[in-house]
């Protein structure tokens, strides 16, 4: 399986963050895309016409789409870790993991902006990423309350993994984490699992 | 009369205790004053100026451990009384005493952590309060002033203490600890007595959520 990668690209690190944990190899190809935006390039436009990263690979199979790629691979572990088997649970998962794909992409984008000479308003998306995070800090206060450590369940899921990459680069777009208590303590949990791995802008306190 | 402006000393409540775990640090902002609040492997609560005296960088982004919080900048640690221990990137140099970051007066009761405001104030040790257990932290928009009036139209009373609210809903007392942040935004850090029922918990989580956004539309109005 190779994975067309940045290692500055949020997106691509979610990617290899549900590899590692899950145990599952990835054969990276690292593509210069800053400032070269070699995934624009006509070479991989036929890969992905959208230009953008991450792109997984699997032979004949090409996946461009982020909830796509992280499920994929999910699916690839052979203790099934990350993806409820029961229809209620997995569709929980799937409905935090649509909030981590769809509705925090103003997260990545703010960083984009702030780090890597995207366009857009940074203060704008930083306030939306800012309410996104209150949501999900509530959502997690509930669930402690409820004996559940994690957005779908008392066990990690895959939506956990894909959020977590947001809230820990946060501050890369000047938005700090002292209003996130209950963040704060499931990030820990995060960085704790086995095989948790970090990238740049993520401290590796170990 | 003349008056004379003097800054009182006071405890602020900082954080719920339970949200600041053994082997955790989080920055904090009290009255504009930025603090590093942590909590050591034996459990001991810190508040300190959140700035390494190395290069200015906050302390809250660097981690702790055992019992010392290390920069994230270039690792420089410091021991629980604020003196620096070890500098990595000269680790046969014995580090100057000299090296310190100031601390604020810790206390930790009624399930709050409560920074003495402002540093260096030395007031007489904190009052006792009834063991609480903490809810939730609410963040508002809002300054302390404003959501203290919309609490009392709700029927707050004053609590024993500095800065806590007594509030009486759906059965449950709650004991609130006010931090100011800033002229435009406080926390709310709400506790309820040891053994409060789960449903009682959830209905002053929906209750503190809606009293949140109601506040912010008015601030947006406004």
């Amino acid at each position: 399986m190779i994975l067309h990668n940045y290692d500055l690209f949020e997106n691509c690190y979610r990617v290899r963050l549900v590899a590692s944990c899950a145990e599952v190899a990835l054969e990276l190809i690292n593509v210069d895309a800053f400032p070269g935006t070699e995934e624009k390039s006509p070479e991989y436009l036929k890969l992905n016409p959208m230009g953008r990263l991450p792109i997984l690979e699997d032979n004949a199979l090409v996946l461009r789409n982020l909830s796509a790629v992280l499920i994929y691979v999910a699916e690839q572990d052979i203790d099934k870790r990350f993806i409820p088997d029961e229809a209620k649970d997995r569709a929980r998962m799937m409905d935090w993991l649509g909030f981590a794909c769809d509705d925090l992409a103003v997260a990545v984008q703010a960083r984009a902006v702030a780090l890597l000479d995207a366009a857009g308003d940074v203060a704008e998306l930083r306030a939306q990423a800012r309410a996104l995070f209150r949501i999900l800090d509530d959502h997690l206060t509930r669930q402690s309350l409820r004996g559940e450590n994690f957005v779908a369940g008392d066990v990690p899921s895959l939506a956990d993994l894909a959020l977590f990459p947001a809230f820990a680069l946060s501050r890369d777009f000047n938005l700090d984490h002292d209003e996130f208590p209950a963040l704060r303590l499931w990030a820990r949990r995060i960085r704790l699992l086995p095989g948790f791995i970090t990238m740049p802008g993520i401290p590796d306190y170990h | 009369m003349t008056q004379t402006v003097e800054v009182l000393s006071q405890w602020v409540p900082i954080a719920l205790s339970n949200m600041i775990e053994s082997g955790t640090s989080a920055g904090v902002v009290a009255k504009g004053a930025e603090i590093v609040v942590w909590r050591d492997s034996s459990g001991v609560a810190h508040a300190w100026e959140d700035r390494c005296p190395h290069r200015g960088m906050k302390m809250s982004f660097g981690f702790v451990r055992g019992d010392h919080i290390t920069c994230l900048y270039h690792g420089w640690e410091y021991d629980q009384s604020g003196t620096c221990q070890y500098i990595p990137a000269h680790p046969e140099v014995e580090v100057p005493k000299s090296i310190c970051v100031a601390r604020y007066g810790v206390a930790e009761a009624g399930g709050l952590i409560w920074a003495q405001l402002p540093l260096g104030s030395s007031e007489s040790s904190f009052a006792g309060l009834p063991a609480m257990e903490g809810v939730k932290s609410v963040y508002i928009d809002a300054s302390d002033a404003t959501v203290l009036a919309v609490l009392r139209k709700q029927g707050c009373a004053d609590g024993d203490v500095a800065n806590v609210v007594i509030l009486e809903r759906d059965g449950a007392t709650m004991t609130i600890g006010i931090q100011p942040i800033s002229s435009a935004q406080c926390a709310l850090h709400i506790t309820v007595p040891e053994g409060c029922a789960g449903d009682v918990r959830e209905s002053i989580l929906d209750w503190s959520e809606e009293l949140r956004r109601s506040i912010e539309e008015l601030e947006v109005v406004t």
